[in-house]
């Protein structure tokens, strides 16, 4: 009797790899969420107990109100406006506090707006605002008078 | 004339690469990933100037009803009840790295009394930046 010999391949199977590969990269690309990871920088005033000195009288006080109403030192005013107002006070002098002072229930997304705004500053007419502050409701009640 | 028999091709397409690719971009995904420390869904603000956010800050976010979810930056957020809490948050995150910054993700018309207490409670435990999340403006919608 004639018996065949099977001969077993010497190949490792390696047609699957492929597809197990493909799946473990849709699974990473449905997994992978766009974080958003850039924002707008905000340093807060250094570790020392001494109230904020600014004098009411020469800062540049902006009001946001609901619905994005600015009020800029009791004048109504839009986004647009505020740095061509701003210019000639900060000419004068550099460190012109300005204060953007949001109400209560003002939108977060309009101080944002503002604070990006004077933030272009420099590249918009040319001059820095170098001091912005944007006091908490608890120092307004604490400082202010 | 005797000729030659023709040799015939198998019709195979070479597979064997394929693999390599396709772990090549397994690869390219899995350096790339980065792990969300919130999850938080909130429609972000619109600025011109967006600074690249530091690795590792510790997130705060409010979303547009006043839920607070803080993260150290190493774990995933978890809720908190009310802004008074940020502060005990806050101030163990400074203890631990003084010069920690905090990334605050605040839905775009959520109430700003909310965003004033968790400033508030960041500056009474002496954080140093606190990076406001944005979402990139175009020209369009500044014009």
């Amino acid at each position: 009797m004639k018996l065949k010999k099977e001969t077993a391949s010497d190949e490792i199977p390696t047609s699957s790899m492929a597809d197990i590969a493909f799946l473990l990269i849709i699974y990473f690309m449905v997994t992978t969420t766009f974080a958003a990871t850039r924002g707008l920088d905000f340093a807060l005033p250094k570790d020392d107990d001494s109230p904020p000195q600014v004098e009411k009288e020469e800062s540049v006080l902006i009001e946001i109100q609901p619905g994005g109403v600015l009020v800029v030192d009791t004048k109504q005013m839009p986004l647009e406006e505020i740095l061509e107002y701003l210019k000639p006070k900060l000419e004068r002098n550099p460190m012109k506090p300005v204060i953007i002072r949001p109400l209560e229930t003002s939108e977060y997304g309009h101080m944002v707006d503002v604070f990006d705004e004077l933030r272009q500053a420099e590249d918009k007419i040319g001059i820095e605002v170098r001091n912005i502050s944007i006091p908490t409701q608890r120092e307004i009640d604490a400082f202010w008078y | 004339m005797k000729l030659a028999a023709r040799s015939t091709q198998n019709p195979i397409i070479p597979t064997a690469s394929m693999a390599d690719i396709a772990f090549l971009l397994i690869i390219f995904f899995m350096v790339t990933i980065s792990f969300e420390v919130d999850k938080t869904q909130v429609m972000l603000p619109k600025t011109a100037i967006r600074l690249e956010v530091p690795k590792k800050a510790a997130y705060i976010s409010i979303t547009e009803n006043g839920q607070i979810r803080v993260s150290s930056g190493e774990e995933i957020s978890v809720p908190v009840p009310g802004p008074e809490d940020v502060l005990s948050f806050a101030a163990t995150v400074v203890a631990q790295d003084p010069s920690k910054e905090f990334v605050l993700k605040a839905d775009r018309n959520v109430p700003y009394r909310y965003v004033d207490r968790v400033v508030d409670a960041l500056k009474q435990a002496k954080a140093q930046v606190i990076y406001l999340l944005s979402q990139q403006e175009t020209v369009d919608e500044g014009a």
